[in-house]
């Protein structure tokens, strides 16, 4: 049979080879207990904190900070005597902030109330989190994830900014859609094909839709999409890119050089017809010398624009959409 | 000879757009002209391509009354820099560019004709297309079509068939009453 000495062996070494910071206080926040993972995460020793409560002067430097945990504890300890999962952040000796995860329980030990706050450091995975978010926040593509039951999970910046609507309009709902197309024939076109192609492949790549956003904006996008797993359950995460400014340059370059091959294919035509027309009249004896000059120089100067018009042309094509006109381009915006 | 201009529709003051092919062009002038003058019509022609000299020896050459056309010629001066208006024949416009210069003309010439049964024909299009952009040529047709249609005049717009981008084809094609491919 296991002796009281033996079992008090036992729980030091438990509590001692925790990979969380375990500290036992009194009903005056004095320190009884602080084990060696305490020791590790906060840098104080067993030594600098067991009989005082200190510490968490120390842990916690920042008076308002320290006001506001202190509240947040004795606000939940109104209702119940243990809190879970307060998440808090601490300084440690060595002036790193740590980001914890506490626990406690009160029992009472030989009649006397103690509490037992079990402390995770929780910094790496909070870290991690931070940094995903922040790829996902400063992204410059539509980012949105959605449960199994459609439901918006996560929206990012830029699905705010192309969309217009703010995470709080979207997250936690699934009328977005709705939203994005009014239009219940269009709605249903794209839901159609995106059933089609997701019961096919699971995923699809490139699906181009025409959304309108929150001001009446039309905006096309690019969407692939994946399905994800987390905690056992497959989410979707949706990928949008806005793809309007490269439709509209590439719709006015084809019309820039639609035009352009109409007014170099029309006027050689015209140059042409008239100078077979002069020569009949010349044959004819109807154009007088002035006159004949009149023409020629008249379809030398076409000839000549012509030329300026080709060499416009050929540097568009180089510069691609950066040499349309702006006014060709006004013209085609409407 | 066929008749491309309806005299009814042409008696309502509507607006045409004759398309013909490049060789053809110059033919369709001429038998239009001759068309609307045989209905009693002064035409103005406004041309961008033809100095107003040669243009009336053609029309001499097919039998159309010299006195039932008018001119706003954009080439002349082009070529050799000054020519005197001759009122009530010709009005020179400095180069076919001059899309203003080209529209007060316009007006001017519709005012000394007023009251009478008066048809513009813009000759043409297509040779617009060297100076100016489909955007400008638009706008100014429509300035005109405005213009004739405010005026209750009738006009006629000439261009090449098979030619005009589908852009520049559609917008003509609501600011004229009707279209006739001529071929």
């Amino acid at each position: 049979m296991e002796t009281r000495d033996q079992k008090s062996c036992i729980e030091a070494g438990f509590l001692d080879n925790a990979l969380v910071l375990i500290a036992v206080l009194d009903e005056k926040g004095r320190v009884i207990s602080w084990n060696h993972a305490a020791e590790t995460i906060t840098g104080y020793s067993r030594d600098e904190v067991v009989g005082s409560a200190n510490i968490w002067k120390h842990l916690y430097p920042d008076k308002e900070y320290r006001r506001g945990v202190t509240q947040k504890i004795a606000d939940i300890l109104k209702t119940k005597n243990y809190f879970e999962n307060l998440e808090t952040v601490i300084r440690t000796r060595s002036g790193d902030s740590h980001t914890i995860l506490w626990n406690t329980k009160t029992i009472l030990e030989a009649g006397m109330p103690r509490t037992i706050a079990v402390g995770m450091d929780v910094t790496t995975e909070r870290e991690a989190t931070l940094f995903r978010n922040s790829i996902i926040d400063n992204a410059n593509v539509l980012i949105a994830v959605l449960d199994p039951k459609g439901t918006v999970q996560v929206w990012n910046k830029a699905a705010e900014v192309i969309t217009g609507y703010s995470a709080g309009e979207v997250i936690g709902r699934h009328d977005i859609w709705k939203k994005i197309y009014p239009d219940t024939v269009y709605r249903r076109s794209v839901t159609q094909k995106i059933s089609q192609v997701i019961t096919e492949h699971n995923s699809f790549e490139n699906i181009e839709t025409t959304i309108h956003t929150k001001n009446g904006e039309e905006r096309i996008l690019s969407w692939n999409t994946r399905q994800i797993g987390t905690g056992g359950t497959l989410h979707e995460i949706a990928i949008g890119r806005d793809i309007t400014d490269q439709r509209k340059a590439e719709e006015a370059l084809v019309a820039y050089m639609t035009e352009m091959t109409m007014r170099l294919k029309q006027p050689v035509s015209i140059v042409s017809s008239t100078l077979l027309e002069s020569a009949q009249l010349m044959k004819n004896g109807l154009l007088d010398k002035d006159e004949t000059i009149m023409v020629f120089e008249g379809q030398a100067r076409n000839a000549a624009q012509i030329e300026a018009n080709i060499q416009e042309f050929q540097k568009a094509i180089v510069e691609k959409n950066k040499s349309i006109p702006e006014a060709y381009r006004k013209f085609l915006e409407g | 000879m066929p008749d491309y201009i309806d005299p009814h529709e042409l008696e309502q003051k509507k607006i045409f757009l004759i398309l013909a092919s490049p060789g053809m062009i110059r033919q369709r002038n001429s038998d239009i002209i001759r068309e609307i003058s045989a209905l009693g019509y002064h035409t103005v022609v406004i041309t961008t391509n033809f100095p107003y000299s040669v243009l009336s020896k053609m029309y001499a050459q097919c039998s159309i009354p010299p006195g039932s056309v008018s001119f706003i010629d954009a080439v002349t001066r082009n070529s050799v820099g000054t020519a005197e208006n001759i009122p009530g024949v010709v009005r020179y416009i400095n180069n076919p560019a001059n899309l203003t210069d080209m529209g007060i003309a316009v007006t001017e010439v519709l005012k000394e004709h007023s009251g009478q049964k008066v048809c513009i024909m813009y000759d043409s299009v297509s040779t617009m297309l060297i100076y100016l952009s489909s955007a400008n040529i638009s706008k100014f047709i429509h300035f005109v079509t405005n213009k004739l249609r405010l005026m209750d005049v009738s006009g006629v717009f000439l261009a090449v068939e098979k030619g005009l981008d589908p852009m520049l084809m559609t917008q003509l094609t609501t600011f004229v009453d009707n279209v006739v491919d001529t071929g």
